[in-house]
Formats: structure tokens, C-alpha cells, sequence
């Protein structure tokens, strides 16, 4: 019993630990921001760009794949569903559009990138931990959360809120093609944007810029902590697409349930 | 002898596992000090402490007259100009060139514009005879040519101490014995005080002026290499001759 407690107690202080860490890597890379744009030099925008490119760039066919799917499989299993009780499908569309918008666009983009942008942050910068890399880079007089978190955050935020549009889009546009081919849905019907309110379009940039906010943060944050050797790096990885998944679905929650109480339950 | 970096009664654990246990040890100025001993006595924890990579338990670390051990992170960075390191791994940046590694430190310690740092980062290149290779990545090159990149790297600051951790590892015996001059070099033509992490015996004895033994987490004997040799202490021979069985305890075997 003495040691199931002593277990739990260093659990709780390993987690509360972590906590503080997590918090201070977060705040060293807003203050890593406000630092690059004291300097105005802008010395990292080479690595800006090339981040850019990795996180956007790389996941363009991954989110299209992903999100064209999901949102097919999304209306194929709606109207499957409508057609066994109603058999009225003009609403289909519409709500699919409110849904996308209010949460499914950012959110399923953010959990698919979740898992390629974090497990690759953290490989990286885990691999750079157990190297002895990082270590040269503090000697080199480089704050390291300036030089690998900072870029990677700023291009992250960009393009999390860039790919959570094209995902929606193309999550939309699958949906509707399956109503259109399997259900024999108007188009004219299902492309209907009058649920869809300010409020929907408010929640949708939050949400991808907070996504796009705390992949980095919690997959950089799991690289630095990587130890020993290729294991280490295994395990930072494996941490890092839990943590960061993990971060998007609470996010996603405490966004929704703020909208929800700002809103006063008119979402 | 006048201390010019001194460690007092130190102390680190990890996860609750001693390391350094009060360890004391005294490195004059222009001097080349190897710290010799089995792997996972702490010698790199030891060398490490001097930068604040690693932070001490207890006890104290002086430099140059100036408790060091207590600087915060932000106060490390002047330290850094004045010591430098090279890492057992090279530990050169894989997305830039050579040039832009050595430049790399110029740029952040000294503020020099990044043409400027290129140029100052080729000459130092040439220095190890690597600016034939100054636009290549490091992963485009051998161990060899990567260590004498990392060293140039280090240099480029002009530090006044150089801490070198199992430099010649890896190496063949033609480029570990031209580490081995250039650090001799250091301190002979620039007054450079080094220390050094090895287990490489012509190393050890042909370039030290005196060695620290670490053992059970404390420097159990300090000497010249010849001192040394001929030591009677069953444990320093038993390391110094490679036997296997003797009186050393060994962690993990």
C-alpha cells in the first residue's frame, strides 16, 4: 500500500513537474516572438519559410486525402441514417457546412497534423537533445526555443489556419459529391450556406490558431525532454502525437464550451 | 599553484544515483588537464557543470575569482564566450553548412553581420585545414573532418579555456594524433588552458601536462602522466594497464 502511494505521489509530482515545463516552454516562445520583433531583423525568417513549407506544404495531400475521406464517410453515414428516418435530406448540406465551420474543419486538421507536424517536431528536436545538439546551440549563444520552437510555432499557427480552410473545403466538396452520386441530393440543396453565422466562422479561426498555437509548443516540449539515445527519440515521438492530440481535443472542448456560454447556447 | 578553475566539494545525482560525490580539483591557467576514467564516472558531468549545461548539487565551482556555479542561465553566456567546448559527437548543426556552423556562434557571441561571420567562419576552417569543405553539410562528411569543423566552431571565440570531451573517440590514429597536437598547440602558442575527457593512453601521456583520475565520484589521484605510470596504487594501474580483473569496481560489469 506504502508503495502504490509513493508511486502515485511521484507520478503526481513527474505530471506537476512537466506541467511547470510545458508552461515555460510556452511562454519562452512568446517571448522568443517578442524578442525576433525587437531585433527587426528578422534573423529566422529563412527558417520561418522552410517550416512553412514542411508544415503546410508536406501535409497539403495528407489533409486533402484524409479530410476528403472523412467527410465522405461523414454524409454517406448522415444520409444513410436521414433516409431511414425522415428520408428529407435538404438539411444535409447545410448543418454538414455549420459542423465543418463551428468544428470538424480545424479540428480534424488539427488532430491529422497533430500526428504528422508533431511526431516530426519532435523527432527532430529530440534527436537534436540526445546529440548533444542543443547543448552546442546554448554554448553557440542561441537561446534554443528561439531557434527551433519560435519558427516552427509562427509556421505552424499560419498553416494550421490555412490547411483547416482547404480541409473544410475539400471535406465540404467530398460530402457533397457522395449526396449527390449515392443519395441523389440536389447540389443546389446540399450547398447551402444560411446556417452558417458569424459566430461559426469566429470559432473556426480560434480554434486553428490555438491548434496551431500548441502542436508545436507540446511536440517541442516532448523533443527537449528527450533522453538517452534512439529510444529516448522513440519515446519523445510517441508523446508527442498523444500530447499533442491530447491538446487539440481539450482545446477544442474549452473553446466550444466558451462559445457556447458567450453565446448564451444560440451556437 | 594559483587556481584559475577550481571545483570544491561537488556534487550531482541523477534520479537519485550519486555521481560526483564531493568531488575537489584545481586547473591552473595555460594548463592541459586530462580527467581519465572508466565511462560513467562523470567525467563529461564534470566538464559540463563548468558551462551550466549541468547544474551542480552542492559545493562550488570558481573561475577566474568567480563563484560560477550560482549564475543564472542568462548570466552563462559571457562565461561561454570565455570557455569553449567540444562535444564527443561534433555535434555540428545538420542543416547548415560548415561555414555557417562556425559562423553561427560569431554572429549570436560577437554580433558580427552574417557576411562577416562567414568570412571569419572560412578562415577558421582553414585553420584545420577544413575550408575546402566550408559549403558541404556535415552529414556530406567523415568523422574526422566533422570533429576538426566542431573544434574550429569552438575556437572561433577565441576562448580562453577549451573543454575538449573524449576528443580523439572515433578517430583514426593519424587525425586522433592531430587533435592531439592542436591541443598542445592551444596552449603552448595561445596560453589556451584545456581540458580534456579521454580514455586514449598516447593521448593521456603524450599530451597532458597532468591527469585526474576520477573514481567512486572523486578525483582519487592527480599527477603528471609519468607520476602517473608510476603510480603504486593498484587502482590507477589496474586502469592505466587495461587489466580486467583487479581491485576497480566497475558500474555495470
Amino acid at each position: 500500500m506504502t508503495g502504490f502511494i509513493t508511486s502515485l505521489g511521484s507520478a503526481a509530482i513527474s505530471a506537476y513537474r512537466a506541467a511547470i515545463e510545458l508552461w515555460l516552454v510556452y511562454v519562452g516562445t512568446i517571448s522568443g516572438i517578442v524578442r525576433g520583433l525587437q531585433r527587426k531583423g528578422a534573423r529566422n525568417r529563412g527558417e520561418v519559410w522552410r517550416q512553412l513549407y514542411s508544415i503546410g506544404n508536406r501535409s497539403l495531400l495528407f489533409i486533402v486525402v484524409t479530410l476528403g475521406f472523412i467527410g465522405m464517410v461523414m454524409t454517406y453515414q448522415a444520409c444513410l441514417q436521414l433516409g431511414r428516418v425522415t428520408g428529407d435530406y435538404s438539411q444535409v448540406g447545410s448543418q454538414f457546412l455549420r459542423l465543418i465551420v463551428s468544428d470538424f474543419g480545424p479540428t480534424l486538421t488539427g488532430l491529422m497534423l497533430a500526428t504528422r507536424v508533431g511526431a516530426g517536431i519532435a523527432a527532430e528536436i529530440g534527436s537534436m537533445k540526445v546529440t548533444e545538439q542543443i547543448d552546442a546551440l546554448r554554448m553557440s549563444g542561441v537561446l534554443p526555443i528561439d531557434y527551433l520552437i519560435v519558427p516552427r510555432f509562427v509556421a505552424s499557427i499560419v498553416m494550421t489556419l490555412m490547411l483547416s480552410i482547404l480541409g473544410g473545403v475539400v471535406m465540404w466538396r467530398a460530402g457533397g459529391l457522395t449526396a449527390e452520386y449515392s443519395f441523389n441530393v440536389n447540389p443546389n440543396t446540399f450547398y447551402d450556406l444560411s446556417f452558417v453565422r458569424f459566430r461559426h466562422v469566429a470559432m473556426f479561426v480560434v480554434k486553428a490558431l490555438a491548434y496551431g498555437a500548441a502542436i508545436p509548443v507540446v511536440a517541442g516540449f516532448c523533443g527537449l525532454r528527450a533522453r538517452g539515445s534512439s529510444e529516448g527519440v522513440g519515446w519523445a515521438t510517441t508523446a508527442a502525437v498523444i500530447g499533442s492530440s491530447f491538446a487539440v481535443i481539450v482545446l477544442d472542448f474549452i473553446i466550444s464550451a466558451s462559445a457556447l456560454f458567450l453565446t448564451g447556447g444560440d451556437l | 599553484m594559483t587556481a584559475y578553475i577550481e571545483f570544491k566539494g561537488v556534487t550531482k545525482a541523477f534520479s537519485g544515483k550519486p555521481v560526483l560525490r564531493g568531488m575537489n580539483l584545481a586547473v591552473a591557467k595555460g594548463e592541459v588537464m586530462f580527467i581519465i576514467g572508466t565511462s560513467g564516472v562523470g567525467k563529461s558531468v564534470t566538464i559540463k557543470h563548468l558551462i551550466g549545461l549541468l547544474r551542480i548539487d552542492d559545493g562550488e565551482i570558481w573561475f577566474d575569482g568567480q563563484r560560477i556555479d550560482t549564475l543564472p542561465e542568462r548570466a552563462m553566456a559571457p562565461l561561454r564566450k570565455r570557455i569553449g567546448m567540444v562535444f564527443q559527437s561534433s555535434t555540428l548543426f545538420d542543416s547548415m553548412t560548415l561555414a555557417e556552423n562556425v559562423a553561427l556562434p560569431l554572429r549570436k557571441h560577437q554580433r558580427m553581420s552574417h557576411a562577416a561571420a562567414l568570412a571569419e567562419a572560412k578562415q577558421r576552417l582553414a585553420q584545420v585545414q577544413m575550408d575546402d569543405y566550408a559549403d558541404r553539410y556535415p552529414a556530406e562528411l567523415s568523422d574526422g573532418m566533422r570533429k576538426r569543423a566542431a573544434i574550429a566552431r569552438t575556437l572561433a571565440l577565441s576562448p580562453e579555456v577549451v573543454l575538449f570531451d573524449e576528443p580523439t573517440t572515433g578517430l583514426d590514429p593519424v587525425s586522433a594524433r592531430r587533435v592531439d597536437r592542436l591541443i598542445r598547440e592551444l596552449a603552448e602558442k595561445l596560453g589556451v588552458t584545456a581540458i580534456v575527457v579521454s580514455h586514449d593512453p598516447p593521448s593521456i601521456f603524450g599530451v597532458a601536462d597532468r591527469v585526474a583520475f576520477l573514481y567512486q565520484g572523486v578525483v582519487h589521484a592527480v599527477a603528471t602522466p609519468a607520476e602517473l605510470k608510476a603510480s603504486p596504487d593498484p587502482v590507477v594501474q589496474q586502469f592505466i594497464t587495461g587489466q580486467s580483473s583487479g581491485p576497480m569496481e566497475t558500474p555495470g560489469f
